[in-house]
């Protein structure tokens, strides 16, 4: 018995020397798995190295480019313009610019988002915040000397230029002019023209914009004075869409229900488009991306600026850029800089115009004859001069559903408009602490 | 059993064998096997073991550290000369999933743990009353004939561990981090745990409790309101088509079936557009006969009456298939014996046809009532959650919970609290169900009907 106890005890000390040997091995293992990685990173330095010499896509590129629908002919032949230049291949997938950011904060860091992605600039700082795009360093003066000084300072967030402008947009007023000949000077006119044409029964209608929308709306409010974030735009501490300027807005947008005598609801851009291309409105606010279909709609198309405040300013609507960003996670940083800066290049940006209709944003591009000609392209460049871009701070996200909500209300409720916006600001303060 | 009943070695019992073996066992897996001179049971008890101190040692025992600490180093961008390269750091939402993954692993070794140390003990014991233990080849045979459906099993249930456990466990936990635009989206900002402070703003904060009380309560109305209008719609046009005179029933019934065949977010975007107040046909149609029209989609409490009518559209022809088809069921002679006492139509209806019917249909009902809780297409293809209100965060006066969790969620990424409102939905539907269930006659008596 004894003998079988000892023997025992001696395997008991057998297994758990087994064991530790075991554990052994795994330690082993584990470096040896780290060392690959050390390899990979020490490469990856050799590269860099490289790349200061010669800037060139990586070998076997291959590139997922995410932008919107109507974008969908211009990537090809870009793309194919590309791929006979370096031998890369191209791949388009139909991601908007409006969800584009959502979408690469998920699928980047998965490793299943595009290389190279569209974005309004006004989600820059929520890219940036999440670190899920790569600075435009290889080509930053190239774009910094060919875009507007606006659409780069829109792109960039604290000093890094981030992405690679491809067109500016902003809205102004579209006119058939069978109905109207020009766009009245200011809205003193507006209300009087609508009192002649407008009759509900037949749905005719003088003016019309999204009137629950923060985008659409935010034109009045610039117009007085108010601001989003600041002054500039940077400061989410100082929302002064509730100031006494942001109040006196809000009740202007109020009295105008007197022309328009519909929910907020019941309008929307396909409704618009409709009435608007069967002349039953005479005016109809929207961006560039709608010309080409307007075009095909209305005989006679204009495009002019808003018309003037009773303060006897400018309506300041937003404008928004449009930039090419490259994801931080791509596994070809190279050859997506380089298509990004070659698909907003200022030959791509005139096809882009050609092609779509979008307004470049590159400076050259503005003096060039084609698009100087153009009523259409020219009047959304006036009015461009004349529009304050979004907000591109990360807090920018939490601005339009409070404001939505708030013009909403002002327009079907008769809220009184310093409640709503102070609700409304109320609001967006208490999203971003809770965000944080 | 029949080969411990052999009595092989007649000798003295050796006592405290089971101890022994146990806490063999227990110092490590397989050790008590051998112990019993299980060898080969032994040695694989021994190798799943050092597979997985490898795996604890290389990779899970960081997985769980990963899951409590949710990250340390943020993802930066790191500037080499001109250029600027992204510098992986830990990304908060892949090492809570790998943590969890590691969690499950560990839940698996420790049952086996207790599985072997059992082991050890029951054929220490059988050892102790002198018995030979099975040799490996008894025992694989005997868990192949008595445990056969066990092992058939456990493929499955690691499955439905992984696929079905793990993703609910991920979802209950991120509702205890702060994981939310603006500040803490990852991958360049961790996300941490932040214990109930989701559900305290969901349930204190002003702006988030006035949506979240206005929202919970609109849904529970919502729910009971669109299940009994169209439960009882559907009986009353079922009873309708079945009454004696109707003619041609078989194409009143498939007129009622149609708004069912229609794919419904069709119908809904269609509806959507018929319902315009200013622009729509129906308003058209009350104009042209002097009318003013209804506000459909634009007053709040229109807004409700609409989804509610709406949904009575597409909802009745689903209860009236089901009631059709219990009437054909209930005996004639009940009805009969009826006619003879003289009973009206109406206690005809109450007290045979509606309870018959009631029978059969409330596990139905109770489906159909937690289905409407989270009734998504309805809401959000007809009114997006519309109209507006200013007093709600996220969310209009028609969304309901499942609405407001997917615009918290794909619109204005509030992880942190759409995953809480997700687990309130199910403690919801979860108590509903099982407490209407358990009132419900048909589990009562299971053998009323055959």
């Amino acid at each position: 018995m004894k003998f079988r106890k000892s023997l025992v005890l001696l395997m008991a000390v057998i297994m758990v020397f087994t064991l530790a040997a075991c554990g052994g091995g795994a330690n082993n293992a584990a470096n040896t798995n780290n060392a690959p990685a050390n390899g990979a990173e020490g490469t990856n330095a050799g590269n860099e190295a490289a790349t200061e010499e010669e800037f060139k896509p990586e070998e076997g590129a291959k590139l997922v480019v995410w932008d919107g629908g109507e974008q969908k002919p211009f990537i090809e032949e870009v793309g194919k313009a590309f791929q006979e230049k370096y031998g890369v291949e191209v791949t388009f997938t139909e991601v908007g610019a409006d969800k584009s950011v959502e979408r690469i904060i998920t699928d980047g860091p998965a490793g299943v988002g595009a290389d190279v992605f569209v974005a309004v600039h006004d989600r820059t700082g929520s890219a940036v915040s999440s670190g899920v795009v790569l600075p435009n360093d290889q080509f930053e003066e190239e774009t910094k000397a060919a875009a507007f000084e606006t659409a780069i300072q829109a792109v960039s967030n604290d000093g890094i230029l981030y992405g690679y402008p491809k067109s500016v947009e902003t809205t102004a007023v579209f006119f058939n002019k069978d109905l109207i000949p020009n766009v009245p000077a200011t809205w003193d006119e507006v209300v009087k023209f609508a009192g002649t044409f407008n009759d509900t029964k037949a749905n005719k209608f003088a003016y019309m914009w999204d009137t629950g929308s923060s985008y659409w709306g935010y034109g009045f409010f610039g117009g007085y004075g108010s601001y989003v974030f600041g002054k500039e735009g940077t400061d989410p501490t100082d929302i002064g869409l509730n100031n006494e300027a942001g109040i006196e807005a809000a009740k202007f947008i109020q009295s105008l229900t007197s022309i328009i005598p519909l929910k907020s609801a019941d309008i929307n851009g396909d409704i618009r488009k409709s009435l608007f291309t069967s002349n039953k409105l005479a005016m109809n606010v929207s961006g560039p991306w709608d010309s080409t279909s307007f075009k095909e709609g209305v005989k006679n198309l204009g495009v002019a600026p808003y018309p003037k405040l009773p303060n006897g300013e400018q309506m300041k609507p937003f404008s928004g850029v449009k930039a090419y960003f490259v994801n931080a996670y791509t596994k070809y940083p190279n050859a997506a800089k380089m298509f990004a800066s070659f698909a907003s290049s200022a030959e791509y940006q005139k096809r882009n115009y050609v092609l779509t209709g979008l307004l470049p944003s590159n400076k050259s591009l503005a003096e060039d004859a084609d698009i100087k000609n153009d009523p259409i392209a020219s009047g959304f460049l006036a009015q461009f001069a004349n529009s304050v871009p979004m907000p591109s701070i990360p807090e920018m996200a939490q601005y339009w559903a409070p404001m939505d909500a708030a013009l909403a209300s002002l327009w079907n409720d008769k809220t009184d408009p310093k409640k709503a916006m102070d609700n409304a600001v109320q609001q967006m303060k208490d999203n971003i602490s809770t965000g944080q | 059993m029949d080969l411990q009943k052999q009595t092989v070695n007649a000798g003295v019992p050796l006592a405290g064998k089971a101890k022994t073996a146990a806490l063999l066992s227990v110092l490590s897996m397989g050790l008590g096997q051998i112990y019993n001179r299980q060898y080969a049971k032994g040695i694989l008890f021994l190798t799943v073991q050092c597979i997985y101190i490898y795996y604890i040692v290389t990779s899970l025992a960081g997985n769980l550290v990963g899951l409590v600490t949710l990250g340390d180093t943020p993802t930066k961008l790191k500037k080499v000369g001109k250029l600027y390269k992204n510098v992986a750091g830990d990304h908060s939402i892949f090492m809570m999933i790998y943590g969890l993954v590691a969690l499950l692993f560990i839940v698996i070794l420790i049952s086996l743990y207790v599985y072997n140390v059992r082991d050890a003990y029951r054929n220490g014991l059988v050892r102790e009353q002198g018995k030979r233990t099975r040799s490996f080849l008894e025992s694989y045979s005997h868990v192949t004939q008595n445990s056969f459906p066990v092992i058939l099993l456990s493929l499955p249930m690691l499955g439905v561990m992984f696929f079905t456990v793990l993703p609910i466990l991920f979802m209950v936990l991120m509702a205890f981090t702060n994981y939310s635009a603006p500040d803490h989206i990852p991958a360049k900002n961790l996300v941490d745990w932040v214990g109930f402070e989701t559900f305290h703003n969901l349930f204190y904060l002003k702006q988030w409790a006035s949506t979240f009380y206005g929202v919970l309560t609109w849904t529970i109305i919502w729910a009971v309101t669109a299940t009994l209008t169209c439960y009882f719609g559907g009986i009353f046009v079922a009873l309708l088509i079945q009454q004696k005179g109707i003619k041609m029933k078989s194409l009143w019934r498939s007129l009622f079936i149609i708004p069912y065949a229609i794919p419904q977010f069709i119908s809904f975007l269609i509806m959507r557009n018929l319902l315009n107040y200013q622009f729509g046909p129906v308003n058209q149609y009350f104009r042209y006969f002097g009318l003013e029209g209804l506000p459909w989609l634009n007053d709040p409490f229109w807004a409700k009456v609409t989804v509610i009518l709406v949904n009575m559209w597409v909802g009745i022809p689903v209860s009236m298939v089901l009631v059709l088809g219990i009437l054909t069921t209930i005996p004639k002679d009940l009805y009969e014996a009826a006619e003879m006492d003289g009973a009206s139509n109406l206690q005809k209806f109450r007290n045979i046809t509606f309870p018959f019917i009631l029978f059969s249909t409330a596990p139905i009902l109770i489906m159909q009532f937690a289905g409407n809780i989270n009734n998504f297409n309805v809401i959000y293809l007809l009114t997006k959650g519309l109209p507006a209100n200013g007093d709600y965060a996220f969310a209009g006066s028609t969304d309901l919970l499942v609405t407001w969790l997917y615009k918290l969620t794909l619109d204005n990424q509030r992880y942190n609290f759409a995953s809480a409102i997700g687990i309130i939905i199910f403690i919801i539907i979860a108590a509903f169900s099982l407490w209407n269930y358990r009132r419900s006659r048909s589990f009562k008596e299971e053998d009323m009907v055959q």
